[in-house]
């Protein structure tokens, strides 16, 4: 076995000596923007409460959805900002948070630190994650109270972008 | 040989060549000059036999052959087409759990969510919607006519990656050069020159929490034949996975065909498996397609039916 790992472990230096790869097949990248108009997926996934929650759950309300992960600078900078929008903004849009492939225990123990009190979704499979088509984070998705995504974002928000974010949302007409 | 023989031996050439559009999709070939061609010529021998035949060349069943060698040339004129004007062979790799636009279909495909298991199994599917149509779901192995275009799905190495930390927290796993950034799912969509002979598929992925980078090289079952050691189970694939950190440096290289693996302070559990790809390629026009083939069998019929009206008057007349 040994033998057969130095082996191998030549191959990979081989390969150092070649080009960079040749690509195969298409790409479906395109980032968080070009999901406008589509309708948001929903998975049902525990929160750091133990509660199983889910995106399908806020239909009719309008949704800021954030996409972060407690290793991410950006993101717990952003924290106290999404912390205070979702405390402004609370009756007219629903913070939803939503942990990039971390445990339970770790998420938990982020939002107690920054005081955070929106619920948070454990999604260690990073369903949302790889759906919502983000490129970084933190991303933030606006879904309409029709269940329609109005907006993505990648990076980080100011307390302002996140009110111009809902905006749109906001002002469309309640769905019957 | 005869002209009716010659034509008749084009014709049958062309329909080889053009259904093989629909039972072989995706061959670069039905896109190249020699392909066209083939088919122009097939073409050239049907007519100059047709036009003489039309105007009695060749007698009755001749001019009945007509019809027949008519539809011939609607089937090699929808191959050509194809093969000209079609789209070009595209494979859509998606994330599962993602969607992509194919412009050429007019549609969305929607690449099913896929945990471990089901890429161990094999299992996944995608689902086309177009605008006013119903939504056509394509599972591996099948394969459906979209008006112009053949769309199949066809299996792909891919490998499912969970990171766990010394504590045994679950790390977030990304792919910075992926197609998707946040998706525990290498799908391995670019390949590798590791020697003269070998070129293999490579994926990467991170682990940002512990600053820790992974290479994936993957080694098919038939790869691993190839090696002058025995390299673990030969009749499964490998992955061979390096670690580094954020500076760069190598921690260590390991061999895996699935399961549990400590490496560069991260524990990893690996799913080695397969995750369907979409497959677009041109295809003849199927209405035309059918009205040839038609034309063809009524032709012949037409034909045969003349052929023994013949001889039962012969035998009549010899009666």
């Amino acid at each position: 076995m040994r033998r057969a790992l130095l082996f191998l472990a030549s191959l990979f230096l081989l390969a150092g000596c070649y080009d960079t790869p040749a690509g195969t097949g298409g790409s479906t990248g395109g980032g968080p923007g070009m999901l406008a108009g589509a309708p948001a997926q929903s998975f049902a996934l525990p929160r750091t409460d133990g509660r199983t929650d889910g995106l399908a759950n806020y239909r009719g309300r309008v949704v800021l959805m954030n996409l972060w992960a407690s290793w991410c600078t950006p993101c717990r900078q952003e924290m106290p900002a999404l912390e205070r929008f979702a405390r402004e903004e609370a009756g007219k849009v629903v913070v939803l948070g939503v942990d990039q492939g971390e445990s339970a225990g770790v998420a938990a123990a982020f939002a107690r630190e920054r005081g955070v009190t929106f619920p948070i979704l454990v999604d260690e499979s990073e369903q949302y994650g790889s759906t919502y088509a983000a490129i970084g984070l933190p991303t933030t998705i606006v879904v309409g109270r029709n269940g329609t995504i109005v907006r993505g974002i990648d990076g980080a928000l100011t307390l302002e972008q996140m009110r111009a974010a809902v905006m749109p949302a906001l002002a469309a007409a309640t769905p019957r | 040989m005869s002209a009716r023989l010659t034509a008749l031996v084009a014709g049958f050439v062309a329909i080889a060549l053009v259904l093989a559009q629909d039972v072989a999709p995706g061959a670069a070939f039905y896109h190249s000059w020699q392909y066209a061609l083939a088919l122009a010529v097939a073409l050239a021998l049907m007519a100059g036999y047709a036009a003489g035949a039309w105007r009695g060349h060749d007698g009755p069943v001749g001019r009945r052959l007509v019809l027949a060698l008519a539809g011939l040339a609607v089937v090699d004129l929808a191959g050509l087409a194809s093969g000209l004007l079609g789209p070009d062979t595209a494979t859509i790799v998606g994330t599962p759990g993602t969607v992509a636009p194919i412009p050429v279909l007019g549609a969305a495909a929607f690449f099913a969510p896929a945990d471990a298991d089901a890429l161990a199994r094999g299992a996944g599917s995608v689902v086309l919607r177009r605008r006013g149509h119903s939504a056509i779901e394509l599972g591996v192995g099948t394969r459906r006519l979209l008006g112009d275009s053949v769309v199949s799905l066809t299996p792909r190495p891919a490998l499912y990656v969970e990171a766990w930390d010394a504590r045994g927290a679950h790390l977030t796993v990304t792919q910075p050069a992926g197609t998707a950034f946040l998706s525990p799912v290498l799908q391995f969509g670019t390949r590798q020159r590791i020697t003269d002979a070998l070129t293999v598929p490579v994926d990467g992925f991170a682990t940002p929490a512990q600053h820790r980078s992974f290479r994936a090289l993957y080694f098919s079952p038939r790869d691993l034949a190839g090696f002058p050691h025995r390299i673990g189970d030969p009749s499964r694939p490998a992955v061979i996975l390096t670690v580094a950190d954020d500076a760069g440096r190598p921690l260590g290289i390991a061999l895996s065909q699935g399961g549990r693996l400590a490496l560069g302070g991260v524990t990893l559990r690996l799913t080695l498996g397969t995750y369907p790809a979409l497959a677009i390629a041109s295809a003849p026009d199927p209405v035309a397609l059918a009205l040839g083939l038609g034309a063809f069998v009524l032709g012949l019929i037409w034909v045969a039916a003349l052929t023994r009206l013949r001889r039962r008057a012969r035998v009549a007349h010899a009666g």
